[in-house]
């Protein structure tokens, strides 16, 4: 499946476009995508740890606009934005 | 009565005469305009300017469930409320949201508006990136959304 993941407040710094795109397999969860996130994160900025815990710390919401559980199955190719810790107003 | 939008300042700019306008009403003795604006200090940095970032879709429907909560809560009748949230960058002493409250009385007002400014600063996906005058530009850390349906 194909993941876009749109990039949001501080997670913007991963990537010069808005967004990021992934490969997941059949089934996967936001838990899955989370450690692509990661994985993506130790190649391409050596580990960043700031950038490891914005990652661990953020939500992820659906295209559906609803914020979902790490246990939430992806069926399907779908855009996903991660919402990082937050602190408008 | 709501009205919330986001203001892409880009575009178009956030007036507190719209606000007076939509709330406007008869039925109102007790009028509150919330203005937040960008100040010039942080932590000891001293801020040239805000750029603020949102997941517009979220924020609209967090601005509609915090609205809704507060109708359930409070139980006042006869309320008017405007949100409006800029995005985008802003300088110094600019305008980043205006919440006005209209009511009955003024106990109201008061109370309606601390709640959604309150709310807002729990639960609403907006993010700032501070611009320093002697350091580099940061992302303040912000803290873990916390998602109401699953608190339910």
């Amino acid at each position: 499946m194909k993941i876009k993941l749109e990039l949001y407040g501080a997670s913007r710094e991963f990537s010069e476009k808005d967004y990021l795109e992934f490969s997941l397999k059949e089934k996967s969860s936001i838990n899955d995508l989370r450690n692509e996130i990661l994985s993506f994160i130790d190649k391409n900025f050596k580990g960043n740890d700031n950038f490891k815990k914005l990652v661990k710390s953020s939500k992820f919401c659906s295209e559906e606009n609803n914020i979902v559980a790490d246990s939430y199955k992806i069926t399907k190719d779908q855009k996903i934005g991660i919402i990082p810790p937050i602190g408008g107003g | 009565m709501l009205h919330a939008k986001i203001i892409d300042v880009s575009k178009e700019k956030i007036e507190l005469a719209r606000a007076q306008k939509f709330i406007a009403s008869s039925k109102c003795g007790a009028s509150i305009y919330f203005v937040g604006t960008v100040r010039d200090q942080n932590d000891n940095k001293k801020v040239t300017g805000i750029t603020y970032d949102s997941h517009d879709t979220l924020v609209i429907k967090s601005f509609e469930e915090i609205y809704k909560e507060a109708e359930t809560k409070f139980k006042f009748n006869n309320i008017a409320v405007f949100i409006e949230h800029i995005k985008g960058y802003v300088a110094l002493g600019d305008t980043s949201i205006i919440i006005a409250v209209a009511c009955k009385h003024r106990a109201q007002a008061y109370e309606f508006s601390r709640y959604i400014i309150e709310e807002i600063k729990k639960r609403t996906p907006i993010w700032k990136k501070e611009h320093y005058k002697e350091e580099d530009s940061k992302w303040l850390k912000g803290s873990p959304l916390v998602d109401q349906n699953q608190l339910k």
